[in-house]
This record gives structure tokens, C-alpha cells and sequence, in this order.
């Protein structure tokens, strides 16, 4: 390790001054003793633990400070060259123009001095310890963060008196943080996941091993074969909006697997379906699940990948489209199921207008109420991403659902009972506070 | 009703009609009644009975309606047979009849095939239409009901029915499939059931502009007629049309084919109606009339018919295989004898009793000679008007497929289509006819198992038709509503008295309700019931101001623990509280329920 | 009133039986009146009409309905193997055609222009119907079947499974009242019909199917067993097309339950002749039972027994009672009471007095005997 310690004729100025300090504020606080900087347990390995002893007279607060990592130490000292080399520069330019010389020369000669500055920096002592932070009177401890694991770092903890002198500093050892393998701040984040993960596969294996699980009815998902079977009926085709955003978005992914469900009935049914879609990605993967969907009705010769099509990225491009094509073709069910924006009352509103059975679903809270008032069924948030699991009724999906369903309890219990813990403690309950206290600090900063 | 087949009726005076006369040729039994004017009302008098005579070796189905006409005349002290075995009319002083008229279920009814394009939807019409008309459905075809096209031709081929009806697509909606539903029905040729020779009817009642296509692909080698569409559009459903003619076929067509039948309808003054349809008739009648909710349930021994009127939309299902004797078996294979035994208060060998229901099946004219071979009986009709009623539910719905207009409000209370409109809370008058309910030994159990099998929730009259005489009077109601309508009041209906029953579930034990009841004559009888409890109060007087408070959570009418005030009809029985609670949850084993029912048992008075 | 009108079974030993054999559909009658027919022997054919394959062209080939007519390489009425081609698109510039095969070999019936749809028929298959008797043609109905006339012994069952089967008699169970279990079942009795005594068990009707007997007659059957053998519980009692591999025939009724002597000693006197049988039971309009025909010798002595007029309950009349308690038993009438009595279970009936073989004698609705015909 280089250069971590302190040049002795530096410490002897540190001293003087902290004499000359002391002396004049008559009572200066006696520095910490036992000052002792080691890895900070539990953690990714970029923080060190200060920990100090003291009578704690006169004290005021605690000033942390640190020395540099090799990283930082070499960008300092860059600043601190570059920081020389421009006042050379500006300082030599500014004489060699007032003494007339021509500008290239003026330039040159300000480089040189810039240069020989530059250099001349590279040799000075730079401020070893930085400041890091502030601890509290009555602290005796401090996690000092922000460090790289691949540098050894000394503390230097000074005592402030109550004048806002500062006492005698003590350092610390050498020491290194170090990486483990958990962060334990995130421990109860760790125990609400593996809770969620544990009620999820218990509900799975339940659903399993044949428990019932109740779903609640969704009434736009139990109208898909009544609409499917409206546009039957009337020999008009059932549109498909599989939102406007691209497959990475789950609104997408989750509409198009209702999308397979709306078509299988299509299929049976032998009505038509047509998807309109806005982008390229979704457009594929539209058609693989109709012909899977098709397939699996044993319709596999009624499938056709023409009804399903890109129309343009654009939002309002789209929009345009999509209102035309309703008004000429005139849809019997009109069913939209992903992410929407502005386009939603557009839509909706043309769908109603032409007579249409509409079936809605996104996540897109502010859309909602637009879908609500246009159409017939509007599937909210959750009902929406539980489609999945509601149409097939598959154990797995269903257990999943339930455990997910658990764990929004669970964390729903929590705020209850946050809530209620911080009126308590406002109203003057120490121990309701203390509870608070620790949800907020403990349980949810995690 | 429409002018029917190829006779034209005389247009009647109905205040010259002094003698009715009316039969029902039933399958198995031909039952006829008078109708005399005794006074200024209308009264059935007399009534009688012969074996219907459609099959060998009479094959003439006049022989057994005169027979029964016969037996009336001794009865009535009256001639209405000439000595040519004619019915004499007009009446004079001392014999012959004004009018006659007649039903026939004969033969096993008219039995029908349905197809429409969606199976919820146009098919669903189709079906409605064929029920409400009287027919029996033996199969519908549509689109989308999961069978192959070769296994839908197959179907096709293997059924032999009177008519077939097809519907689909709106007004300018599907053509191509309805076509295709007529391209599979056409090759497969089904067969009509009598005579190999005549045309088998078809109507067509689909999208009008189909109808060139459809009447192409049925030129040869059958009857098509056509009539208006069945769903117009998807919001409204027009069934009077295809109903019309539907009887009109099943006069010309099938009645015309059946033996002996183009004499009886040479007889009568009004079209012959299939016995279910003027049933529906007369029910719908008098629902219109007192603007009433009810539920008419006729249980035979191979089928049982569910007849309803809510909000004057009217709905009729024949479950086909429930019955009393001949489908004895399938109910209790349907309902699983654990089910049925939930209904019997007697300790009961299950694997004798199974032998039991499998020979009555087999000799299905037998009666329960023993109170045990009773109370089972009585156990089976439980749950084949059960099963019936759940059936009944399920069809009786609003359409689907209709468009909806919601506000925000909705979000969380959107409601699907398609959901029953029948409401218990809201059945008024619930009726019973069939064997196992009419002849029962006594009244009250009748009613029993009206309240076990329908469960009906706050106050429903029930009452029985004394001889099955809605048949006649919905015919008679087509040629003189005014003597139907008296008749049906004073001697057709006998009020078994009201049911009371709060909708709601509580743990036993706990307090359900409590009541008043003042009659018009005697005293008022007050109390409380636990939930879980039956009380029957019997009383004088044709009816009684019932008061109902019930607790939190149970509901009479007026919502969950609101008072309710109602006028009740006392009935033969009285008036029936039943705390047990809606729906009615019974222990799942035979030995738990055996302590409740013989408490139920003695409560109600059953076998005493 | 010393009579009224009961359904009975017959059980007689010399009857003229007429039968009617009919075609399901026209087709060609293959005797002539007076012909003396086998009871296997053919008496009229038909041919029903092939299976109904439809393909839809126009999804096949991705063009639209109308289309169709025009696209089609076989014409109507053409015979069509399976896998040959229908139809072919045009493609693009006369390339990326498309062919649609046919998926089941027959005759091209119709092309639609509305639904792009083809209809293909299978070939026809035959129907025959049998004499069922041995006897003479008494009627030739055209195009649709003959009566045949026998002098026959005529057993009829109560309840049947399984259809037609014809055999010689085989007497399994030496009395009417013993059980007919798989022991009773041997080799010799392949191609049989095995008569036995009370009620046949589950095992008797797998072994009896496995050894491959023609039909089995006995007394009752446990309604357990029969569901067990058919695999699923009978609801209505409409039979004859059952596949079960076995025909066979109860005379009594459910339960456990003894043969009538009668018909035990009557079955097996003819034991070793040759008989026909059909389980089909239709309990409904249109009443059919079970029966075990035995067609006699011209020369066969006529039976002694007493005759009772048909279908009316007479004093002394021979019946067997047909429900719970009494279920079963058998005896004459010995009075018939006028007046309407209350029965244990609470309702009136007409009633009338049995006097029970074993000697006792029972009160018993009249709507719960039956008539032993003969």
C-alpha cells in the first residue's frame, strides 16, 4: 500500500494547530480513543464500520473523515495538476501578452509554464482525508460508505466542541472493506420474498394435490364466447387490439394471451378475427398464437395469417387505422387488451358507436376510466394479468395467482398496521412509534 | 294462435256455449272433462277416462276420446255419442256439447330437431321456440357445439324427428354458416318417424337473406317452409312466428300422419295443440292476467316439464330423462343415490333399494304399496324436479350476446349476459302436476317436496293441479278465455297455502325469524324460529296477514333483515315457515340428515 | 267386478307367432309368401348411404367460397379416392398452387359456392335383416320386409341386454331357484343359449362372454352387477343395441330373485332345440320385451295348460306380484274387492287378494301384479 501514511511533518502541523485551537477555546474536546475502523459486516463490500470510545465531554458532534482510495488519490491528484496548469497558463499568458509578446509566442510560453506547473504539482502533498460525514454526540459508531473494496483506508474521527472547534483527531488503523456474501439491510427484503416464494409454491403444490382455489368471476372474460359468438351471428369479424406497445411490455404479453383464448373460440365458433397491430414483433407473435390457437380447436384449415397485420408504429397513425376500419367493416366485438394511451377513447368510442360487443383490459390506470364508460366489459389491472391463470384454470397458474394474492395481503397488512402504529405514536404511544419506527427504517428501507 | 291446417274453425259466440267438452290423448291415457255453464260461470263437472288408443291393435286414436267421452256422458247423465260415434253438436236441451276441443301428446309428442349457428345464441331461440310450442327437442345442432361435422351428420342421420327447425344469423348477419347447418342437414336425410313416404318439414326461420340459398339446398325431398327470423337482431328474440307454425306443421304434418287423427281434428272446433304448449298457454295467460311470477312443473313418468312466466317472458324445458317410472333409473344415476337418500327419514338398505328403482323402471305401472316404498318415491321426485328446476335455470336467461351500455359506476359491478331470469324471490305461484305430486296421499307432501325441490324464498303460493286439467283449459282459453279462466280459478288450481322461507344462511340454531300471522278467522299466532327450523301453521280462512321480521342477514322480500307485511293464502295445507335457509345446504351424509329430516318430517306433519 | 284389464308376460308353450321384419330403409325383399325360411336365413337387404365426409375447399386452398366451383378438378358425381385431389388454386402467375387432397374415399356429391364446401359420400353398406324365426312367409311387404308365421314355444323376459342371438338351449341350473354362477358355465356351452335359475351373478356374465355363449336366461340380475358389466348405470330402459359382447335376458326382475317354475320347466323341455333370442326392451310407447323363441315341430303336441282370456284379471288367474314387499312372489287371484282400500303407504288403491303359492294369502294393489299369459 502506498502513501497511506501521514507525513510526519504534517501531523506535526495538525498537532500545532490543533494546540494552538485548543489553546484558544479553553475547553477543546479531548479526541475519541480506541478509534477502530474494520469491513462493515454484512455487505457488498464498500463500507467500513468506524467505531470510537469517549467520555463524550464537550462534545458536540463527530467529524468522519477518510483517506483516498488508490482511484481516488490518482484523480485528485490529476485535478490538482490540471487545477496548477491552468493558473500557470492563465497567469503566464496574461504576463506575455502584457509584455507584447506576439500570440503564438504569448501561447507557447503559457504551455511551457502550464507543463512545468503540471509537473511541479505531480510532487505536492496532497490533503490526505476527506470528509465524509458528521456523527451525532452521543454516536459511537459510523459507517463510513461509498469505498472500493480494492483499497485499504484509514478514519480519522474528530471531536466538535460545543463552539464549533474542532478537537484533537484520532485515526484509525488500516483497514479494508470487504465483500460478504449477503447484504444484510436487505435482510427483510429477503424474508418478504422468500414468503412471497414460499406461499406461491404452496399454493402450487395445493393446487396440485387438488385443492380447490377460487377464483373470483371475471365477467369480461366469461363474455369472450358471447362476443366471439355476437360476431358469429351477425357474419361480421371480431377486432383485436393488442395495444400499442411492443412485446417487452407485459400489457402486450399478457393481451396476447387472451388473444389465444379469443381465437380458439374464433376458431370454433369459424368467425374471423382480425389483429391490427403496431409493431412488427407483436404482429408475429400475434399470428403464432392464433395458428397454435387454431390448431388446437382442430381448425387448422380456417387459419389465416393475413387478418393479422402490422399497420404502422405510429400511435396516431394507428388510431386512424384502426377507427377507419371499424366504421367500413363495421366489427360485432371489438376486444382490447394491452397498453393504451390517448387512443383509448378514440377507439372505444368508435367501437360503441358501430354497435360493437367491447371487451377491455389494460393496466394503463388512466385509460381505465375511458374503457369503463365505452365498453361493455373492462377487465381492471390485476384482473387483467390474472386473465392468464383465469382462463386456463391450470393448478399452476391458479396456485401462483393465489400466492401473489398472498403476499399483496401480506404487504397490505403491513401499511395497516404502519398506519396505525405512526397515529399511535403521533397520539403519544412510545412503543406504537418504536413499531413504526422500525417498519419504516428496518422492515421497508430494506 | 294461428288458423291452422286444412280445415277452417267455425268462429264462435262465446255467450251461446252452455257444454264443453275437452280431451287431453295423452300417451298412455286419454282424459276428458265437461264444462258446463252452472249459473253465470263456468264450472268442470265431470271427468273421465280410457286408454289412448294411437298404437295396435286400435290404431285409431277416436276410439279411446270417444270411450272417455262416453264415461263422461254416464257420468254426466248425458248423451255426447251418437250412435255412429260421433260427438253430437250442436247441444240441445238434453244431449250433445257446444264445443269440443283436444291436446294431444300422443305417441311421444311432437318431437323436434333444432340447428342454429351459435349454440348460446340462434340455436338457443331455436330451442325456445321448439320448447314453447310443446315440442320435445331431441338434438340441436349448431356451429360451434363441439362435434365434428361428419359426427353432427351422423346425429342427423340417427335421429327420426317430425320437424326440424333451423335458425341463424341476424337479419343481413351470417350467411355462410347457416347455409353450411342446411348443407349437413339436407344430405344426412333424416328420417320422419311416421310413414316412410311423406316430406319431412323443415322451417326455416334464419337470416332472411340466407333463405334463397336455404330453400336451393331443401328443394327436393322436403317441406320447407319459411318464416321470420328468430333473432332479427341479437337484442330481440321473435319467436311467435316459428311458433305459429310449428303448430300448423305438426296439425297438417305429423298429427295428419298419426293414426286416427285426421278424424279428430275433423272433431275439433279449435287446432289441436301439443298437450305442453297450451299448458305454456293458459300459465302465460294467467300470469299476464294478475301480473304474477310463476313456475308450473309437470312430472311424468318419463319426462318432466318446467314451465315458467317471469316478467311475462315465458320459457319452457322438457328434461327428458326425469321422470317417475320409465326414467326412475336416470334420475337416480343423475342424482346419485346418496342425494336421494339425503330425503329419506328411514333407515333404507341401499342396495335393495337400487334393485328397487331398477324394477320400476322395468314394470313402471306400479304404486308404493308400503309408507317405506313411499317415502322413497317421494325421495326420487325430490330430485328429479330438483335436477328439472336446475335445468329450467339454466335456459331460462336473458339473451346473450346483446351490446351493453355501462357508465363508471359500473367498474366493479359489471354483469354478464345470458344470466337466469328466474328469481325464487320473486316466484309468486308455484304449481305442481304429475302422478307422484297430484296423488300424493296428503297435501303436505306434496308441498314439501315443492319447497325441498325448488326451494322457494320469501312467499310463494303453491298449489296442484287437481286432475291435469291445464292442458284443456289452454285450448279452451285459445276458443272462450273467459270459461278457461274461470275454471282454472275454481276447480283447475287447488291452493296447497304458502310457503314462507327467508334467503339467507346461519349456523342451526340460531334465530332466524319471528312472525305473526292473523287470520280472517281465529285467533293470531305469533312465535320465532331458529334457523334450521320448519313450523307448518295451519289455520282457517282463505288467506292471513303475515308479519316477518327476520334477523340480519335473511331476507324476505324486502332485503336482508327488513319486516315484510304480506296477504298469504292459507290453502289446504296453511302456511309453511322454513327457516332453513336459501341456498338449502343438507349434511352431505345419510346419517346426518336422517335426525334433521325426522325433525322436518314432523314438523310438516308428512306421514302421520 | 270379477275383472280388470293387467299387462302380463307371456310364457306359453304353443303359440302362432307372427313376426315382422322390417328394413330400417326401402330396399329389396329377398323371399317370397310361402317360403319356408331359417331362423338366420337373410329375408330382405338394403344398403344405407355412405358416410358424409365434408371438406371445405376454400379454407384448404385459401381462396374465397365462390371461387370454389371453378377451382375443382372433379366434378360432381365423380368417384374420389382418398388422398386424390379435390381442387387446386390458381397461385401467383401460375406458381405456389395449392392442392386440397381428399381425406376420405367416395362419391363427390355436391359443391358449394357459398360455404367452399364438398361433400364427399362413402361407399353404401349393407343392411340385412334375418328371419329371426324359423317359419313360413306369411306377407312380402314391398321394398321393406316380410311377416313370418311359426308355431312356437314363446318365453318373454322382462328385461333383455344385447340384440339378436340364436343357439341351441343349454339348461345351466337344474332348478328355477338356483343361483347361475361362473360355475355353471362350461366349453360346451359356446355358441349356447344357457338357461339358468334365480339371479345371474357379474362373474357368470364375464365368463359367459369370455367362453363366447350366444345369450343367457335367468331369473334376475342384481342391479350392481349390471352396472359393473356394462361399465356404466342404465338410466332408461331402452335396449337391444348394447355391444357387450353377450346377449342376455332376465324373466323376473331385479334382485335376487328365482325363475318361474313354469318358465324353467318349460325352457327346458326344450332343451337342445334350437332357439332365437333378442334382449331388445323398450319399456315406453311402443312396448317391446325380451323374448326366447323355440320354434316347434309340425307335429308337436299343443300345450294342456289352462287358458285365461287375455289381459284380464280373473279368480284364479295365475300372477306374479311385481312390487316391494311382496315383490316376486307368485300365486292366484282369490278375491277382488270393489271398494278402494288404504294401502300402508297412506294412498287408495283397488287392491286384490293373492293367494301365494307357499299358501299365505296378501292384500296387494292391483297396479302391482301381473298376469303370467299363456
Amino acid at each position: 500500500m502506498r502513501e497511506i501514511r501521514i507525513p510526519p511533518s504534517q501531523a506535526i502541523v495538525a498537532g500545532a494547530l490543533a494546540f494552538a485551537l485548543a489553546a484558544l477555546a479553553v475547553a477543546a474536546p479531548p479526541p475519541p480513543t480506541n478509534v477502530v475502523a474494520e469491513d462493515n459486516p454484512w455487505d457488498d463490500g464498500s463500507a467500513l464500520r468506524v467505531t470510537w470510545t469517549s467520555d463524550g465531554t464537550d462534545v458536540a458532534a463527530w467529524r468522519i473523515r477518510r483517506t483516498l482510495g488508490e482511484e481516488e488519490r490518482r484523480q485528485q491528484r490529476e485535478r490538482h495538476q490540471i487545477e496548477a496548469a491552468a493558473q500557470a497558463y492563465a497567469t503566464a499568458l496574461a504576463a506575455a501578452k502584457a509584455a507584447g509578446q506576439a500570440p503564438e509566442d504569448a501561447t507557447q510560453a503559457a504551455t511551457a509554464a502550464a507543463q512545468a506547473a503540471a509537473t511541479k504539482a505531480g510532487g505536492d502533498t496532497l490533503d490526505p482525508f476527506m470528509f465524509v460525514g458528521i456523527a451525532g454526540a452521543s454516536d459511537r459508531s459510523f459507517v463510513v460508505e461509498g469505498l472500493d473494496g480494492e483499497s485499504s483506508y484509514v478514519v480519522s474521527v474528530e471531536p466538535r466542541g460545543a463552539d464549533g472547534g474542532y478537537g484533537e483527531a484520532a485515526i484509525s488503523a488500516e483497514a479494508q472493506p470487504a465483500q460478504q456474501l449477503f447484504r444484510g439491510d436487505r435482510l427483510w427484503f429477503g424474508i418478504m420474498l422468500f414468503g412471497v416464494i414460499a406461499m406461491i409454491l404452496g399454493c402450487v403444490v395445493a393446487a396440485r394435490n387438488g385443492v380447490k382455489m377460487r377464483i373470483r368471476r371475471i365477467a369480461g372474460l366469461d363474455a369472450i364466447d358471447e362476443a366471439v359468438g355476437r360476431a358469429t351471428e351477425m357474419g361480421r369479424p371480431v377486432l383485436f387490439i393488442p395495444g400499442i406497445q411492443d412485446m417487452d411490455n407485459v400489457q402486450t404479453v399478457a393481451g396476447v394471451t387472451i388473444l389465444g383464448r379469443v381465437a380458439k373460440t374464433a376458431a370454433e365458433y369459424d368467425a374471423t378475427i382480425e389483429v391490427p397491430t403496431a409493431r412488427s414483433l407483436v404482429m408475429t407473435a400475434c399470428q403464432d398464437v392464433v395458428q397454435s390457437a387454431y390448431y388446437e380447436a382442430g381448425r387448422a384449415d380456417a387459419y389465416n395469417p393475413d387478418t393479422i397485420r402490422y399497420i404502422t408504429d405510429e400511435q396516431f397513425g394507428f388510431a386512424a387505422y384502426a377507427a377507419g376500419r371499424m366504421v367500413r367493416e363495421k366489427p360485432a366485438t371489438c376486444i382490447y387488451m394491452g397498453q393504451f394511451y390517448a387512443e383509448s377513447l378514440l377507439l372505444s368510442e368508435n367501437g360503441n358507436a358501430v354497435g360493437a360487443i367491447q371487451i377491455a383490459g389494460t393496466g394503463e390506470t388512466s385509460q381505465l376510466p375511458f374503457f369503463v364508460a365505452a365498453c361493455d366489459y373492462t377487465l381492471i389491472g390485476e384482473e387483467f394479468f390474472a386473465a392468464s391463470a383465469y382462463l386456463s384454470r391450470e393448478p399452476l397458474q391458479m396456485g401462483s395467482l393465489m400466492g401473489q394474492d398472498m403476499g399483496k395481503a401480506m404487504v397490505m397488512l403491513l401499511v395497516v398496521i404502519g398506519v396505525i402504529c405512526t397515529t399511535a405514536g403521533a397520539l403519544g404511544s412510545g412503543q406504537a412509534q418504536a413499531i413504526a419506527d422500525f417498519l419504516a427504517n428496518n422492515v421497508l428501507k430494506s | 294462435m294461428s288458423s291452422a291446417g286444412h280445415r277452417t274453425y267455425p268462429t264462435i259466440d262465446p255467450n251461446s256455449i252452455r257444454w264443453i267438452l275437452a280431451t287431453d290423448c295423452g300417451s298412455t291415457t286419454t282424459k276428458a272433462i265437461l264444462i258446463e255453464k252452472v249459473g253465470d260461470e263456468y264450472r268442470q263437472t265431470q271427468r273421465g277416462e280410457a286408454p289412448t288408443t294411437v298404437e295396435e291393435p286400435f290404431a285409431d286414436v277416436t276410439v279411446g276420446v270417444v270411450n272417455a267421452l262416453t264415461e263422461i256422458g254416464e257420468l254426466a247423465g248425458r248423451r255426447f255419442i251418437d250412435e255412429h260415434g260421433h260427438i253430437i253438436r250442436p247441444a240441445t236441451e238434453k244431449e250433445g256439447c257446444d264445443i269440443y276441443i283436444s291436446t294431444s301428446s300422443a305417441g311421444g309428442g311432437l318431437q323436434m330437431m333444432v340447428a342454429g349457428v351459435v349454440a348460446k345464441m340462434s340455436a338457443e331461440s331455436a330451442k325456445r321456440a321448439a320448447l314453447g310450442a310443446g315440442a320435445i327437442v331431441m338434438d340441436t345442432i349448431a356451429a360451434n357445439d363441439k362435434r365434428k361435422p361428419h359426427e353432427q351428420i351422423q346425429r342427423i342421420r340417427e335421429l327420426r324427428p317430425d320437424m326440424v327447425l333451423i335458425s341463424g344469423g341476424t337479419d343481413g348477419g351470417n350467411t355462410q354458416q347457416v347455409v353450411q347447418i342446411a348443407e349437413r342437414i339436407a344430405p344426412a336425410k333424416p328420417r320422419p318417424r311416421f310413414g316412410g313416404e311423406y316430406q319431412l318439414p323443415i322451417i326455416y326461420a334464419g337470416n332472411k337473406e340466407a333463405a334463397p340459398q336455404v330453400r336451393e339446398i331443401f328443394r327436393n325431398g322436403f317441406d320447407l317452409a319459411v318464416v321470420d327470423n328468430l333473432r332479427p337482431v341479437l337484442e330481440r328474440e321473435n319467436l311467435g312466428p316459428a311458433r305459429d307454425k310449428i303448430h300448423d306443421v305438426f296439425l297438417e304434418h305429423v298429427m295428419a300422419h298419426a293414426p286416427g287423427y285426421d278424424k279428430l281434428i275433423s272433431w275439433a272446433d279449435a287446432p289441436i295443440m301439443p298437450t305442453p304448449g297450451a299448458v305454456g298457454d293458459i300459465l302465460q295467460r294467467i300470469a299476464a292476467r294478475d301480473k304474477l311470477n310463476a313456475v308450473c312443473v309437470d312430472i311424468g313418468g318419463a319426462t318432466t316439464d318446467v314451465f315458467s312466466v317471469f316478467d311475462g317472458v315465458f320459457n319452457r324445458t322438457v328434461s327428458a330423462n326425469l321422470g317417475m317410472s320409465y326414467s326412475i333409473s336416470n334420475v337416480c344415476a343423475e342424482a346419485t343415490m346418496p342425494n336421494v337418500l339425503r330425503w329419506v327419514h328411514l333407515d333404507m338398505d341401499e342396495r335393495e333399494l337400487r334393485n328397487r328403482v331398477k324394477n320400476k323402471m322395468i314394470r313402471p305401472t306400479t304404486i308404493p304399496q308400503t309408507l317405506e316404498a313411499l317415502v322413497f318415491e317421494q325421495a326420487v321426485a325430490r330430485e328429479a324436479l330438483r335436477l328439472a328446476y336446475q335445468q329450467h335455470k339454466e335456459f331460462a336467461t336473458s339473451l346473450k350476446g346483446v351490446q351493453t351500455q355501462r357508465t363508471v359506476g359500473d367498474v366493479f359491478t359489471q354483469d354478464a349476459g345470458g344470466g337466469s331470469i328466474v328469481d325464487n324471490m320473486r316466484l309468486d305461484l308455484l304449481v305442481a302436476s304429475g302422478g307422484v305430486l297430484s296423488h300424493a296421499p296428503r297435501m303436505e307432501q306434496t308441498a314439501s317436496m315443492l319447497i325441498d325441490s325448488f326451494e322457494p324464498e320469501g312467499f310463494t303460493t303453491l298449489a296442484k293441479d287437481s286432475i291435469f286439467m291445464m292442458p284443456h283449459l289452454g285450448v279452451l282459453a285459445s276458443v272462450h278465455p273467459e270459461a278457461a279462466i274461470h275454471v282454472f280459478e275454481r276447480d283447475c288450481l287447488i291452493i296447497l297455502g304458502t310457503c314462507i322461507a327467508p334467503r339467507g344462511e346461519g349456523k342451526f340454531g340460531k334465530p332466524c325469524f319471528s312472525y305473526r300471522i292473523v287470520p280472517t278467522k281465529g285467533t293470531a299466532v305469533t312465535g320465532a324460529l331458529n334457523v334450521g327450523d320448519m313450523k307448518l301453521v295451519r289455520l282457517e280462512g282463505e288467506t292471513a296477514q303475515v308479519e316477518i321480521a327476520p334477523e340480519r342477514g335473511f331476507d324476505v322480500g324486502a332485503g336482508p333483515g327488513k319486516p315484510v307485511t304480506r296477504t298469504a293464502k292459507v290453502g289446504t295445507v296453511g302456511i309453511v315457515l322454513d327457516a332453513r335457509g336459501r341456498p338449502l345446504q343438507l349434511p352431505a351424509t345419510h346419517a346426518e340428515c336422517k335426525p334433521l329430516l325426522q325433525r322436518w318430517t314432523s314438523a310438516l306433519e308428512l306421514y302421520a | 267386478m270379477a275383472k280388470a284389464y293387467t299387462p302380463g308376460l307371456k310364457v306359453t308353450g304353443r303359440i302362432t307367432y307372427r313376426v315382422r321384419r322390417s328394413l330400417p330403409i326401402h330396399g329389396e325383399v329377398l323371399v317370397k309368401v310361402g317360403d319356408r325360411v331359417e331362423a338366420t336365413q337373410v329375408v330382405a337387404r338394403t344398403y344405407t348411404d355412405g358416410d358424409i365426409t365434408p371438406v371445405n375447399v376454400a379454407n384448404l386452398l385459401s381462396v374465397p367460397a365462390g371461387d370454389v366451383p371453378g377451382l375443382m378438378l372433379k366434378k360432381q358425381g365423380d368417384l374420389v379416392a382418398a388422398g386424390e385431389i379435390l381442387a387446386r388454386s390458381k397461385g401467383i402467375f401460375g406458381m405456389m398452387k395449392k392442392d386440397a387432397p381428399s381425406p376420405a374415399g367416395g362419391v363427390l356429391e355436391s359443391i358449394s359456392s357459398t360455404t367452399g364446401q364438398v361433400i364427399l359420400r362413402g361407399d353404401r353398406q349393407p343392411v340385412d335383416v334375418k328371419a329371426f324365426v324359423t317359419g313360413r312367409v306369411v306377407e312380402v311387404i314391398a321394398n321393406d320386409g316380410a311377416v313370418i308365421e311359426a308355431d312356437v314355444m314363446l318365453v318373454q323376459g322382462i328385461f333383455g341386454i344385447g340384440g339378436e342371438a340364436f343357439g341351441p338351449i343349454h339348461v345351466a341350473c337344474k332348478s328355477h331357484d338356483e343361483r347361475l354362477d361362473a360355475s355353471h358355465l362350461t366349453t360346451a356351452m359356446k355358441g349356447a343359449i344357457v338357461v339358468g335359475g334365480a339371479r345371474m351373478t357379474v362373474d357368470a356374465l364375464r365368463k359367459a362372454r369370455d367362453l363366447g355363449v350366444a345369450a343367457l336366461v335367468s331369473g334376475g340380475i342384481d342391479d350392481q352387477d349390471l352396472k359393473e358389466f356394462l361399465g356404466y348405470d342404465l338410466g332408461v330402459a331402452i335396449t337391444g343395441s348394447e355391444q357387450v359382447g353377450l346377449t342376455f335376458i332376465i324373466t323376473e326382475g331385479f334382485g335376487d330373485i328365482a325363475m318361474a317354475e313354469r318358465t324353467h320347466r318349460l325352457l327346458s323341455s326344450h332343451a337342445g332345440e334350437r332357439a332365437s333370442v333378442n334382449g331388445a326392451t323398450q319399456i315406453r310407447a311402443g312396448v317391446m320385451r325380451p323374448e326366447i323363441v323355440v320354434t316347434l315341430a309340425a307335429d308337436a303336441p299343443a300345450s294342456a295348460e289352462r287358458h285365461f282370456a287375455e289381459g284380464s284379471l280373473e279368480l284364479g288367474a295365475p300372477l306374479r306380484i311385481i312390487r316391494d314387499p311382496y315383490f316376486g312372489r307368485l300365486g292366484t287371484v282369490k278375491r277382488l274387492p270393489h271398494e278402494p282400500t288404504v294401502l300402508g303407504s297412506g294412498s287408495k288403491a283397488r287392491v286384490l287378494e293373492v293367494q301365494l303359492d307357499s299358501g299365505e294369502s296378501v292384500i296387494v294393489p292391483r297396479a302391482n301384479v301381473e298376469l303370467i299369459e299363456g
